[in-house]
């Protein structure tokens, strides 16, 4: 990042060559690992037990030689050393820091993030920003969980970025979508950071007070989604709804990944500049080519605070082909969902997320919440609960959805209306049927 | 007088108080003592009706022509939402008053310090520069403490006591309304709460904790809890002080009148609501703001504080 006129604007690195962001990442992931050796003990005990030499690493080929671990590795440390220090962090004692969490259906992990940390990693952030369309000047809506990461980040992208800010009083949870509307309408802002589930939540609201989306969001000019996929399709009806010039998304994770689409939407930028990312097979841990979906790996480039080293994070993603229209060369990421939401039905592996795709062509059921039903084993049948859409459902748009399946994913569907769908805290959900259908969370 | 004449002066270039202080004789300004009987009070109703007329967001309270650096929607259970403006000197001033807090409640250099509300409440982003963009620093910063926060609602009682165990902060902020779900999940855990932690410490907006609760729940949790006291309409903190159990506040940072008492007529007549004047908002000012809250004055006098303002509410 430089300067310009006094003013952050983001510099030429994502356009940087392959061949110079790749001495640029490896260079990195040895000064990451010489941290790790010098200081860190969750490293030292996990590479000691596996034979490991970090400090022998020349290459990408010996970096994924290196041992993964999960959070469940995490959580063990967590509870063993009856501590949030794990030894995964530095202790830097001079330099002030806060300590976040990350919450899932395992439990509740901790990143210590010393100024630094959140210095570097928000100035990366604040390209992603930048590409959104957020500019000098603006005010920008953020929701303000300081549990989370994020809020650090955000934090440091607004005052780097020269913006004000709004924030709504609460966190975005869907019960406070009320307040969130009235600071969209009333303060104005000219860019939105949301969470997905929470701008659904946000059209609800308007439906209930009987407002056009397109009103509330008329100061809105662009919008950045975290926190679930959006398909193309729910997308474009998104940006019609909410009157907005874009909406962006992106991905990320605060052990380390931070990805970005930009116009064209084609997939996510991966921020080379702060994360290294690997796709692994699963099953034997090989590095999978692009095209390839495998679990997403990945290594924090910020020798600072928290540093996650080849990190499996158990979401499904890959690597996507070819380069982007936009020329920036940093590779594209899809990210599916965590691997513990895949439903395996005639030996394929299903996603939510491969299902909304076909969901979305049925215009009737944009945005209408369904999920997967899951029994034990392999199953020959894709079982779906669809919420009845306004205009009421029947046959025939049951019909045109178990087609779109079909063709897209090769199985067979069964499609049962429900009135009022559970909805899983991100995105939709998929509901054990031997676990009385209550929905995982 | 020159802070009260500069804070009248300021005042003025918002809308909202142009308007209410065009009426006051300019004697009011003389003197702290003309300045309370003469200069108006500001009411919630009189900020919620304003932002119903206007629309403006500040209630017409924010007297520059540049927007605030960060706008805080309140959390006030009005129909209509209210907000307050920040630029630097009300972040840097609100948050030198969360740090006094917390230092008088004992916290030190390398201390942990739990937050279990919002990120929304002043307890939370006035906590560490970390969490609020323009704030240079924050309590945990001026003081060398590492903060950690969890969203404020009931349900996340259970992270509050992850943090608990695995954090061992010195003091835990909670909502007063998280209590409840909070000593569940304890009991559930069934932790001794003083073997992690040194003091929880119940907040609220414009409410305080009552002593038979209070009480209740230091004998169920079996640690000490104290009090602190949020009016955010007017940026305010005040915090229990362990040594004399009165609310402390400061002020070189507010002017804290009880106004029946302040007529000194007769027999104390008991608590009335507390009226806050903030010398350091001086973007969104807040004049005689009078709060929901219940109290009376005490004489100065603390060995913790010997000068600090001392509340009895
Ligand atoms: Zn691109
Ligand atoms: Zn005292």
């Amino acid at each position: 990042m430089k300067a310009q006129r006094g003013r952050f604007y983001p510099d030429a690195m994502d356009t940087w060559p392959e061949a110079k962001l790749r001495r640029y990442q490896l260079q990195r992931l040895r000064l990451v690992l010489q941290h790790a050796r010098r200081g860190l003990s969750f490293y030292r005990q996990l590479y000691g037990e596996a034979k490991s030499r970090p400090g022998a690493v020349r290459s990408f080929e010996d970096f994924a030689r290196l041992p993964t671990f999960t959070k469940k590795d995490v959580l063990d440390a967590i509870r063993n050393n009856k501590s949030f220090r794990t030894g995964i962090e530095s202790r830097e004692r001079a330099d002030a820091g806060v300590l976040c969490m990350t919450s899932g259906t395992l439990g509740t992990s901790f990143l210590y993030l010393p100024r630094r940390w959140a210095e570097i990693r928000g100035d990366s952030l604040a390209r992603a920003y930048w590409w959104a369309g957020l500019r000098p000047g603006m005010r920008m809506l953020m929701a303000a969980p300081a549990w989370h990461s994020l809020a650090v980040q955000e934090t440091r992208v607004i005052h780097r970025l020269g913006v004000t800010c709004v924030v709504p009083w609460g966190t975005f949870l869907p019960r406070h979508a009320s307040g969130f509307l009235a600071a969209i309408a009333e303060v104005r802002p000219d860019f939105v950071s949301i969470f997905l589930p929470m701008l659904y939540a946000l059209l609800a609201e308007c439906r209930r007070q009987n407002l056009r989306p397109a009103d509330a969001f008329r100061s809105v000019q662009n919008v950045l989604v975290v926190g679930a996929p959006m398909t193309p399709l729910s997308r474009a009806k998104l940006r019609e709804e909410l009157g907005v010039k874009d909406l962006f998304e992106g991905l990320g994770n605060p052990e380390g990944l931070t990805a970005m689409e930009c116009s064209h939407h084609g997939g996510h930028h991966i921020f080379v500049d702060c994360c290294y990312v690997e796709i692994i097979d699963p099953r034997s841990g090989a590095p999978l080519p692009a095209e390839k979906r495998g679990n997403v790996v990945i290594t924090s480039l910020i020798p600072h605070g928290s540093a996650y080293i080849r990190y499996d994070t158990e979401d499904v993603g890959e690597i996507l082909p070819g380069s982007c229209p936009c020329g920036r060369t940093w590779p594209l990421l899809e990210v599916y969902d965590r691997r513990v939401n895949a439903v395996e039905v005639a030996r394929k592996e299903i996603f939510p997320y491969d299902v909304r795709l076909c969901v979305d062509k049925v215009p009737e059921l944009i945005h209408i919440p369904f999920a997967l039903l899951r029994g034990r084993g392999t199953a020959q049948l894709l079982k779906l609960k669809v919420q009845k859409p306004a205009g009421g459902a029947g046959e025939v748009l049951a019909s045109r959805l178990k087609t779109h399946i079909k063709e897209a994913l090769g199985v067979e569907a069964r499609v049962e209306w429900t009135e009022e769908l559970p909805q899983r805290w991100k995105g939709v959900a998929v509901i054990d049927e031997e676990n009385e259908g209550r929905p995982r969370v | 007088m020159r802070k009260l004449k500069q804070l009248i002066g300021q005042a003025s270039a918002a809308p909202f108080y142009q308007r209410k202080l065009a009426m006051i004789s300019a004697g009011a300004s003389s003197s702290l003592k003309a300045f309370t009987q003469k200069a108006p009070t500001t009411t919630l109703e009189e900020l919620i009706a304003e932002k119903r007329a206007t629309g403006d967001p500040y209630s017409s309270r924010w007297n520059k022509d540049r927007a605030p650096l960060v706008v805080f929607q309140l959390e006030y259970d009005s129909e209509t939402s209210l907000y307050i403006g920040l630029g630097r000197e009300e972040l840097a001033g609100y948050a030198e008053a969360l740090r006094r807090c917390w230092s008088l409640l004992g916290l030190r250099r390398g201390d942990g310090v739990g937050i279990f509300d919002y990120g929304t409440s002043p307890v939370s982003y006035l906590a560490s520069s970390a969490f609020t963009p323009y704030l240079r620093r924050g309590a945990a910063d001026a003081l060398g403490c590492v903060v950690i926060c969890n969203d404020g609602g009931a349900n996340m009682s259970r992270r509050a006591v992850e943090i608990i165990k695995y954090v061992r902060p010195r003091i835990l902020f909670l909502r007063s309304d998280c209590l409840h779900p909070f000593a569940l999940e304890v009991e559930k855990e069934s932790i001794s709460l003083s073997d992690y932690t040194g003091a929880l410490v119940a907040v609220e907006n414009e409410a305080v904790l009552s002593t038979a609760d209070r009480e209740a729940y230091e004998k169920r949790l079996a640690v000490r809890i104290y009090r602190m006291l949020r009016i955010d309409a007017a940026m305010f903190l005040a915090v229990e002080c362990p040594r004399c159990r009165l609310l402390h506040t400061w002020q070189d940072l507010f002017l804290v009148e009880s106004p029946a008492q302040d007529n000194n007529e007769g027999a104390n007549p008991g608590p009335t609501p507390l009226v806050i004047t903030n010398w350091f908002a001086k973007s969104c000012p807040a004049i005689r703001y009078v709060s929901q809250v219940k109290a009376t004055l005490e004489p100065a006098g603390c060995p913790r504080g010997p000068k600090d303002v001392r509340i009895a509410a």
